[in-house]
């Protein structure tokens, strides 16, 4: 493909982004506001009375009528103000900036931890189909695969955090190496999880791919197995693995909102789950919209990794 | 025995005299909280999450006392009140200075009272109301009154009243109050034991030493001992315990009760029950029908008091609170100053149960349901607790398990038939929690509908008693009639479970729930 076609497609998308973008922000805007309790109740709690819920909501602008309320959300939207924070009184956007760097860098660790599992024992069981080490390989992420997260992660952290004291015991700690390492543990947690999803999907493929005639010819060529296994094999199989990789990004954020409140990791997951219980409206709002960016995003990219490893993808 | 007693009293003497010179300056002391705090301006906020830190920033003119029954001298050095208790005179200490080196002067009490008192000024305003004008002179500082207010020295020590640098205040960016007040909050000084040093949210807070803090520790030097206070925010009570157990923590709060007797016996960890205000009930809504329209049994008294006799409290305390709790026997805490000791609460009596309900109009029994907190475990196990007890009466109890915030906006628009409540006193004085639960005027005596024209008289004379004896004997009526009517049903109340560092000395959580560090130290 041509290399303007594809800047052309990727413009295209981007374009595409902005009807979702609206239509996200409707439905968020009207969904927080069907949850019954409100922001008032929330945070004045069970002494209120009614006059200070009443000038409570005045102040937050909660007495106007809702398209009024949409139309302000959405014009501060545009000048890029997404409001303050009712609880924290801080701009959301500054709420935002400092916590969702520490989801997405968990994230892209769980990922790559999740993927470093993955491909080397996929290729191990396909390989080594119906022997005693694939069955141990897949009966090992099957087990993994129905635990739940808070779980796998209360057992890592007592193990390898209070028992052995190899890792921190939650926390987010500073610097790169200190981020590397406090987040070892929630990173595996959310990595064995996308493991076990990935080697079934990875497995089959490899076998598929191993048995195809291409891969014999280029065995009876006398080609190296090393060389089949990256060039020919793992190629081909990991395309799928890549849209499912891009499809469980979203899974992996939501698997944050546990993993962060175990860990005590101050990211985007426990600020959503403090702003829902706290009816935060602007704060759900942000989230919602930036989590809806992020997805967006990352389906582009997997769409364009998807195209650069199966040439016969047409991106239009 | 005289001679015996001098040999104790000097043993004693030195004793803590020994102890005194033990103690350790110096160290940060990590602490796990299960939530970071939202802002830190005392007037316009009460959110625990916020009064129960705030007095290490913010000093007041009169602090409560460890014990939660009174006050004892803060900022002002002593107070004095006129024979007709109209005017209140307090003398601050000479010398004081806010945590960045600048005088604390009377004008920044009157300020910091006027801007608390202001009736657009949060929730708390009301408790400074007696107040008709502050006036200030060198380190005198004169309140005048409206009328007495014996609950006004109690006011002056709660997290409202802390005085706030005006200048500083003043200098910072924003159009109005609140503006300057999210400002300020977010680098706050005042003139408390420490000072704000850095906070990220959601993650940590670090509190540095105030060198000008006025108060002195037991060497003679003045406090407080630590360098500094980091709190760690860990919602996960797992991880907070797992880490103070790995030492990476000095103290950790909100221990699960159930978790208790285990920490209780780890040699690394100081497992402390703090007593606390903290009062559990389920309000019942006392109204004929309810919202829908239906008829409310629980409008009988006899319903209600053949509830409260066939609550087993005991074999609750066991079953919820892991034996930590205590009977509650009147419906403010057995801490809260005023508490009336003869108070006999209602003691589990099934035959005295069945016979009320049998002279009700509900003796065959009928449907009750309960708003519980969704996700609370004590919730489940006290309510499932309820449903086997009260099913001997014939009462048929079911659960409705809601978020807080629709939890707290059913309760508001008084839709409910019961539901499961907790109380903490935020001023040492029994006029707020009496406020709340026993007058209408207020929020409904908690929304139970509950009203009584004799309470309500006895209120507005012990709001302006002065006499401390008298104002026990209406009090004592105040907590007699209500435990007749039985709007609530009456549980238990629950301390403040604190795991500590062994090597801490010295922290305490009053009460009323705020956490002093002053005194805290880590010895080696």
């Amino acid at each position: 493909m041509r290399r303007g076609m594809h800047s052309h497609y990727v413009l295209k998308r981007l374009l595409q982004i902005i009807p979702t973008f609206l239509a996200v922000m409707l439905v968020v805007f009207l969904l927080v506001r069907l949850l019954p309790g409100d922001p008032a109740s929330a945070i004045l709690g069970d002494r209120a009375t009614a006059d200070i819920v009443e000038r409570t909501n005045r102040q937050l602008g909660l007495d106007q009528p809702l398209p009024t309320q949409f139309a302000l959300f959405v014009w501060n939207l545009l000048q890029g103000n997404l409001g303050d924070s009712i609880s924290l009184k801080v701009p959301v956007l500054r709420l935002i900036g400092e916590r969702l760097p520490v989801t997405l860098f968990l994230t892209v660790y769980a990922a790559a931890l999740g993927l470093l599992l993955a491909v080397p024992l996929a290729v191990l069981a396909a390989v080594r189909r119906n022997t005693w080490v694939d069955a141990l390989i897949r009966g090992v992420f099957q087990v993994g695969l129905s635990l739940p997260v808070f779980y796998v992660a209360l057992q890592l952290l007592t193990l390898l955090g209070a028992r052995l004291g190899w890792f921190p015991i939650g926390g987010y700690g500073s610097g790169t190496l200190g981020h590397l390492y406090h987040l070892f543990l929630p990173a595996l947690t959310l990595g064995l999880n996308l493991a076990a999803v990935l080697v079934r999907t990875l497995r089959s493929s490899v076998i598929e791919v191993i048995t195809a005639e291409y891969v014999e010819f280029a065995r009876a060529k006398g080609l190296r197995p090393r060389l089949i296994m990256t060039r020919h094999v793992l190629r081909n199989a990991l395309i799928p693995t890549v849209t499912l990789l891009g499809l469980n990004i979203g899974a992996l954020i939501g698997g944050a909102v546990i993993t962060e409140t175990v860990f005590a990791i101050p990211g985007v997951g426990r600020l959503m789950v403090d702003a829902i219980f706290g009816r935060d409206y602007p704060v759900i709002q942000g989230l919602t919209l930036t989590f809806a960016v992020i997805v967006s995003l990352v389906f582009l990219l997997t769409d364009l990794i998807h195209a650069r490893l199966d040439p016969r993808t047409e991106l239009s | 025995m005289k001679r015996l007693t001098r040999v104790t009293l000097t043993l004693a003497a030195a004793l803590s005299c020994g102890q005194a010179l033990a103690v350790t300056r110096g160290g940060q002391l990590v602490y796990g909280r299960y939530a970071d705090s939202l802002f830190l301006d005392p007037v316009l906020n009460d959110a625990n999450l916020d009064i129960w830190i705030l007095t290490n920033l913010y000093d007041t003119l009169l602090q409560p006392t460890t014990d939660g029954k009174g006050v004892q001298p803060g900022l002002a050095s002593r107070y004095s009140v006129s024979k007709d208790g109209k005017v209140m005179t307090l003398t601050l200490r000479s010398g004081l200075k806010f945590a960045d080196g600048s005088a604390l002067t009377a004008q920044d009490v009157k300020w910091s009272l006027d801007r608390a008192r202001r009736p657009d000024a949060g929730a708390w305003s009301s408790s400074l109301a007696s107040i008709s004008s502050v006036t200030a002179s060198g380190s005198t500082v004169t309140l005048n009154l409206k009328t007495p207010d014996p609950t006004l020295p109690a006011a002056l020590a709660t997290f409202n009243a802390a005085i706030m640098p005006q200048k500083l205040f003043t200098a910072a960016p924003g159009k109005n109050d609140a503006e300057k007040a999210k400002a300020f909050a977010e680098k706050p000084v005042g003139s408390g034991p420490f000072v704000l040093s850095e906070w990220k949210r959601g993650s940590y807070m670090v509190l540095k030493r105030n060198p000008y803090y006025w108060k002195k520790g037991e060497d003679g030097k003045a406090l407080p001992y630590l360098d500094s206070v980091r709190f760690e925010i860990i919602p996960d009570d797992n991880t907070r315990i797992l880490k103070l157990q790995a030492g990476e923590l000095q103290g950790a709060e909100f221990i699960p009760l159930s978790r208790v007797a285990e920490l209780r016996s780890s040699p690394r960890v100081n497992m402390t029950l703090f007593p606390s205000t903290k009062v559990n009930s389920i309000l019942m809504n006392n109204r004929p029908t309810l919202n829908d329209g239906t008829v409310n049994p629980l409008s009988d008294v006899k319903v209600r008091q053949a509830l409260n006799y066939a609550t087993n409290k005991q074999a609750l305390i066991q079953v919820v609170t892991y034996g930590t709790g205590k009977e509650m026997k009147s419906y403010m805490s057995s801490t809260t100053p005023l508490f009336d000791a003869s108070q006999k609460g209602y003691p589990y009596d099934l035959a005295r149960a069945k016979s009320l309900l049998a002279a009700s109009k509900f003796k065959n029994g009928f449907d009750v349901t309960v708003l519980a907190t969704s996700g609370s475990a004590d919730d489940l196990a006290l309510l499932t607790a309820l449903q086997q007890m009260w099913g001997a009466l014939g009462v048929r109890l079911k659960i409705e398990q809601l978020d807080a915030a629709t939890k707290t906006a059913r309760y508001r628009a008084n839709d409910f038939q019961m539901r499961t409540a907790a109380w903490t006193n935020d001023i040492n004085d029994p006029s707020q929690i009496t406020s709340y639960y026993a007058l209408f005027s207020n929020i409904e005596s908690v929304h139970t509908g509950f009203k009584s024209a004799e309470i309500d008289k006895l209120f507005a004379q012990s709001q302006q008693e002065t006499s401390r004896v008298k104002r026990a004997s209406q009090y004592r009526a105040i907590q007699s009639l209500y435990l007749n009517a039985a709007p609530i049903i009456y549980l238990y109340e629950t301390p403040y479970p604190v795991a500590l560092a062994k090597n801490v000395r010295g922290f305490v959580q009053i009460p009323l729930g705020n956490n002093i560090f002053a005194g805290a130290s880590l010895e080696k």
